[in-house]
């Protein structure tokens, strides 16, 4: 067990990192803590770097790194203690979603120890109902299998709407409301949470607990990534292309998007396959915003067509703008 | 190309395939050949939402990562079946990865190669009764561990 306390941004990135490459290399299964000493951005492996306003992260003295592991975007702050398990990839059954139960379950049993009676749900979030508690990503780093995840005492969703860039209406407030709705924190004892996660991991993989120190392996990692996350090109990651409609994940299954066609943008948010909320702005609509907004409440995205059909032009043109968004990886 | 049912999925016997990583090789002709995932190995990843492929020249051992592949918010590798050099990667698959699931010998295949040791071919499972074999055991295996959709 390695506990970091307080750490750089940077360090709270690396140093569990280092970890990994660590227990690749022969060192045993580590259960790691860190808290960042102050705020910053992170975003997942695959991801777009435009996904966050960098600009905006830049002015409010953000650092942003880009990590090994997936998921996407996030905001970090001291309001976070982090964790993370690595193990040997051979001890770890699967990967994707198995992986993640696998080396997550500790965690969630966990969380129940200390009051919170979280679940690792069906859509591969820890929850409690409907509401994601702890932001978890995982990976395999050379042979080493990782999760990370995090207590959250309290968390700053403006500044989140900030790091993503979303400061106009509506987007920016139905974006806080579902982020307000489906991420809570549990704001619980942070060493009684880690006393917990110690007992559960220590059981769970058969290990006898005891805190420890890089070894000189990880040492070597830790110089080398520090460098490679502060290298631009590190963090420029892979070039994709602009998708064709703003869309922000919320939790699993939940979402926002801003989608425009000509002069038609819709707002909105989705729930599994369905729309939740719709704010439609169109400068051609005949009064029919309204109507429509309430129409499409509640129904399949897949059906929208049929839903306004009775709506015309207006209703043909708020199709092709919400036909934008695609919520296949979402 | 020959089909075959194992197990419930749909295999080429005619392939070449990394028993541990479930990577399968075609070999297209002289100093050229395909790779893939096969629809076991696709399943027992998850839903795949993204993917990325390095780019071709790059030269790489059997057993390294020619790309990084990520389902549930796990980011892993995808490994040479054999020691090469990167052709061609397919962009289409990069682009939509649902095309691994949707055809995993067709339209989504990852990467074209050089092999640099054809020795190491015979370090895949080859032939269709071996591969018929290997891919039965390999079902049952991971349906012990709950590891496939019931």
């Amino acid at each position: 067990m390695l506990d970091f306390g307080s750490q750089t941004p940077l360090r709270s990135q690396t140093l569990w990192h280092a970890v990994a490459h660590g227990v690749s290399a022969g060192e045993p299964p580590t259960l790691s803590f860190v808290t960042p000493s102050a705020p910053y951005v992170s975003i997942g492996y695959h991801r777009r770097l435009k996904e966050i306003d960098l600009d905006s992260c830049r002015s409010h003295g953000l650092p942003v790194f880009r990590r090994m592991v997936g998921g996407g975007p996030v905001y970090l702050d001291r309001n976070q203690l982090f964790f993370q398990i690595s193990l040997p990839s051979e001890l770890v059954p699967a990967f994707g979603p198995r992986a993640m139960r696998y080396l997550l379950t500790p965690a969630v049993e966990a969380f129940n120890d200390v009051g919170v009676p979280a679940t690792f749900d069906e859509r591969g979030d820890i929850s409690v109902g409907e509401a994601k508690i702890s932001g978890i990503a995982g990976g395999q780093i050379e042979g080493c299998s990782l999760a990370v995840g995090n207590l959250v005492h309290a968390f700053d969703y403006d500044a989140m709407a900030m790091v993503l860039g979303v400061a106009e209406e509506p987007l920016y407030t139905e974006l806080v409301r579902m982020m307000r709705t489906y991420f809570h924190p549990t704001p619980v004892d942070q060493d009684a949470f880690k006393a917990a996660l110690i007992a559960r991991y220590a059981s769970a993989f058969d290990l006898e607990p005891g805190s420890g120190l890089l070894s000189d392996h990880e040492r070597a990692q830790l110089s080398e990534l520090d460098a490679r996350f502060t290298d631009p090109g590190w963090l420029s990651g892979p070039d994709r292309a602009d998708p064709p409609a703003r869309q922000i994940k919320i939790r699993s299954g939940v979402w926002v998007f801003s989608a425009l066609h000509q002069d038609t943008r819709v707002t909105g948010s989705v729930i599994g396959e369905r729309f939740e909320r719709l704010h439609v702005e169109d400068p051609l609509s005949d009064g029919q915003v309204a109507a429509i907004e309430a129409a499409l409440a509640g129904e399949r995205i897949d059906e929208m067509e049929d839903v306004l059909a009775p709506f015309g032009a207006t209703g043909e043109r708020v199709v092709a703008a919400i036909s934008r968004i695609d919520g296949r990886n979402l | 190309m020959s089909d075959r049912v194992v197990g419930g999925y749909t295999i080429d016997v005619d392939l070449l395939y990394d028993g541990e990583r479930h990577v399968w090789l075609l070999i297209l002709g002289e100093g050229r050949a395909r790779v893939g995932m096969d629809p076991l190995g696709v399943e027992t990843m998850g839903d795949v939402v993204q993917m990325y492929l390095q780019e071709p020249g790059v030269a790489l051992n059997r057993g390294a990562a020619f790309g990084t592949i990520e389902a549930a918010k796990f980011v892993g590798p995808l490994t040479m079946p054999v020691s090469g050099t990167i052709l061609t990667n397919n962009q289409a698959v990069a682009s939509d990865p649902g095309l691994l699931t949707r055809d995993p010998f067709g339209e989504g295949w990852l990467i074209e190669i050089e092999p640099s040791d054809p020795a190491e071919f015979d370090l895949l499972v080859r032939g269709e009764e071996q591969v018929v074999e290997w891919f039965e055991s390999k079902v049952r295996d991971y349906g012990a561990k709950g590891m496939l959709a019931e």
